[in-house]
């Protein structure tokens, strides 16, 4: 039997390649440019390293073919309870257990409500968005000074640095990547995510799997809320409130569909967060408006999708 | 927009169907009349009808048949796709046989010779025994399967056993339940009452059913036994994790091993494991479904039309495999509308009517005739 050509690689390659290009870009421009090139990497991995954390959980999520709207809210609850949590200890491993244990118990009523009541898990983290956000506003009126929550920010500044970011990103993708490739988990998701009805009839239990999903995507949104506050250490009702949006684009720009399926791919979220980390900044080398670089980061990121969905286009349905 | 729906439906002659309800709720052979109804709405010149009649009943055949029919008197071309050599030369004028994407000769309509045509067809003699060669019903004693008093979901009180080493074949009219019974006994119906056992083991949803060594091939390959999007390795492994894994790891190379040896022992024609099952042939699809289950060990298989939309060459295959498996012990059901399928391969045959069993036939006692006046 022969092996997969060269061509027919190239597509799941695409992201890489892709955010390989950026990379180069972004010290050509800042050669080019005579700009601060370690200090515009320090913000590009403070801008990504949340989003690649949320995403890569997700990851999980949208490979069932589901879909979760609660993302930003959910990172916001959890990082408000943990930063009240330090606020009344002084301890950041109390802080970073608040964090964690909230967004697991938010996954888990996620999921087992889905399970429950044989709901999509879309249709209860929309419930959950509504939920959350209304939370995190009587949060702050409780405890917060104004429209604020506050930790002290000197008592953040040790782990405000790079590799320890950097660290747990990498500690959290390599769990998920052993579980997603290693574990039957993966394989399961997948094929649940790319023909529902075939997986029942293979044998597959759906509902654990959806719980599954939810637990260890609610790892990363815990991860990420410690993150946030370590970063920003004033948080308002808006704190995390793009994550939703920011992980969608991060997980189709690392090459994955967002209908999930065989083709999913753990590293597409981390590649993806990255990728639009440092556009963001090559456009911020180059002065470019808000308005021109919105629109080269758009032809930017179809380009990609196009070539990474190159052997999906021309197909026509199954008979 | 439903007068206009009515009169094309009427123009097929499908009025058993409602324009107004939606298609979801249709089956598989009322949503392939839809899809006619609608392309003739456009008035072809030239209507291609590639293996759509695989989903139909008789009576849906023939409506078909009778529209090409009037189609051709009309001066209009036809040009008709299909595995099915007696439906060709029923209703075709000329033939044009396809091997690998290579056109490999023509017949026209007083030439047809079986032989040739297998013969172009799948580009060798056909060699051995299409059906199987013996004549007389054998099966060991011991019960693999039980099915006791299934109701519900259009089954009424069905009780079945299958036996190692049995072909039991389940045959009647297209909607006399015979493919809800292949679900129901594989957990995968919603059933008001009954039991389903295998080998002493209750069990009552396709998980419990797989882990128990019970494996289904469904009607609908397509949709319910593959996952298109997927490859070739995905599609086989995941029937067998559980003997894939050491120390429950999944590995690639076991993986690997694992699937091609299903690819070997079924002779599945593929460029690599890793090519998407959407690009194969319905004869190598289904070779990768009846992989899954036998990788995984299954000792029942429930196998829901087996060689429907398949070549001949495949076909032939597919029933020497069933016969192989059939000597290793296995218990195979097998549900057709292929009579000719069932009386050349099964031990038993069962006919259905509205849900419920009819009569048993035994193999060597099985009549085409009778089977078709106990069916109606």
């Amino acid at each position: 039997m022969g092996k997969q050509t060269w061509k027919e690689r190239v597509p799941a390659f695409a992201s890489v390649l892709g955010l390989l290009v950026l990379i180069a870009a972004y010290y050509i421009v800042g050669a080019v440019r005579d700009a601060n090139v370690a200090y515009g990497l320090k913000a590009i991995v403070n801008q990504s390293v949340v989003v690649a954390l949320v995403a890569t959980g997700a990851v999980f999520i949208y490979t069932l073919g589901s879909f979760d709207i609660s993302l930003g809210a959910a990172t916001g609850v959890s990082a408000l309870l943990g930063a009240m949590a330090y606020n009344a200890t002084g301890s950041l491993a109390v802080m970073f257990l608040v964090c964690v244990g909230v967004a697991v118990a938010l996954g888990f009523i996620n999921s087992s409500l889905a399970s429950i009541f044989n709901l999509p898990i879309f249709v209860t983290t929309v419930a959950m968005m509504s939920v959350l956000s209304a939370f995190m506003l009587i949060l702050i009126g409780w405890n917060g000074a104004g429209d604020t929550i506050k930790v002290k920010g000197r008592d953040m500044r040790p782990l405000d640095n790079i590799p320890f970011k950097v660290v747990i990103l990498v500690l959290y993708i390599a769990l998920c990547w052993f579980v997603f490739t290693l574990l039957p988990t993966g394989r399961e998701a997948k094929f649940i995510g790319g023909n529902p009805v075939c997986a029942r009839l293979s044998g597959i239990n759906e509902k654990k799997l959806g719980i599954i999903a939810s637990l260890i995507s609610a790892v990363g949104i815990g991860l990420g809320a410690f993150l946030t506050i370590i970063y920003a250490p004033t948080l308002t009702k808006d704190t995390a409130s793009s994550i939703g949006m920011d992980v969608i684009i991060a997980i189709v720009f690392g090459g994955m569909p967002v209908s999930g399926g065989p083709r999913s791919r753990i590293l597409s979220a981390v590649v993806g967060a990255f990728s639009m980390g440092f556009m963001t900044q090559i456009m911020s080398m180059l002065n470019l408006g808000s308005g021109y670089g919105q629109m080269i980061k758009a032809a930017i990121f179809l380009l990609v999708v196009f070539i990474a969905l190159g052997s999906q286009r021309g197909k026509l349905l199954t008979r | 927009m439903e007068q206009e729906a009515r009169k094309a439906l009427d123009v097929i002659h499908a009025d058993h169907i409602q324009p107004g309800i939606p298609t979801a709720l249709l089956d598989l052979q009322e949503r392939k009349l839809v899809e006619v109804a609608k392309v003739m709405v456009k008035k072809p010149e030239i209507l291609v009808v590639d293996e759509n009649t695989t989903a139909l009943s008789q009576k849906g055949r023939e409506l078909l048949y009778q529209l090409m029919d009037s189609l051709k008197k009309e001066g209009k071309a036809v040009i008709f796709i299909s595995h099915d050599l007696d439906e060709i030369k029923q209703v075709c004028d000329t033939l044009t046989v396809l091997r690998d994407g290579r056109i490999i000769t023509h017949f026209s309509k007083e030439n047809y010779d079986d032989d040739a045509i297998k013969t172009s067809m799948i580009g060798r003699e056909m060699q051995g025994d299409y059906y199987r060669a013996d004549k007389e019903p054998t099966w060991q004693e011991k019960v693999l399967l039980q099915a006791d008093h299934l109701t519900g979901s259009g089954l009424q009180d069905v009780s079945l056993k299958i036996r190692a080493g049995e072909i039991l074949g389940v045959g009647g009219l297209s909607e006399c339940g015979m493919h809800t019974l292949g679900k129901a006994l594989f957990g995968g119906a919603m059933l008001t009452g009954g039991t389903v056992k295998t080998e002493g083991k209750a069990y009552s949803d396709p998980r419990q059913a797989t882990r128990l060594g019970v494996g289904y091939v469904s009607k609908e390959r397509d949709t319910e036994s593959l996952c298109q999007q997927a490859s070739i390795r995905d599609n086989i492994a995941i029937g067998g994790l559980r003997h894939i894994q050491k120390k429950k790891l999944i590995l690639k190379r076991r993986e690997t091993a694992y699937v091609q040896k299903q690819v070997d022992a079924l002779s599945i024609k593929c460029r690599h494991m890793e090519q998407p099952v959407s690009a194969m042939s319905g004869g190598n699809k289904q070779k990768v479904v009846f992989g899954k289950w036998l990788g995984a060990g299954s000792r029942v298989l429930i196998l829901d039309c087996p060689t429907r939309g398949v070549d001949i060459g495949v076909k032939q295959s597919m029933y020497q495999l069933i016969t192989k498996m059939k000597n290793e012990g296995k218990a195979i059901l097998i549900i057709s509308e292929e009579m000719a399928e069932l009386i050349g391969m099964c031990d038993r045959l069962l006919v259905m009517k509205d849900g419920a069993l009819q009569k048993e036939f035994l193999r060597g006692q099985m009549n085409e005739a009778d089977i078709i006046r106990c069916m109606i």
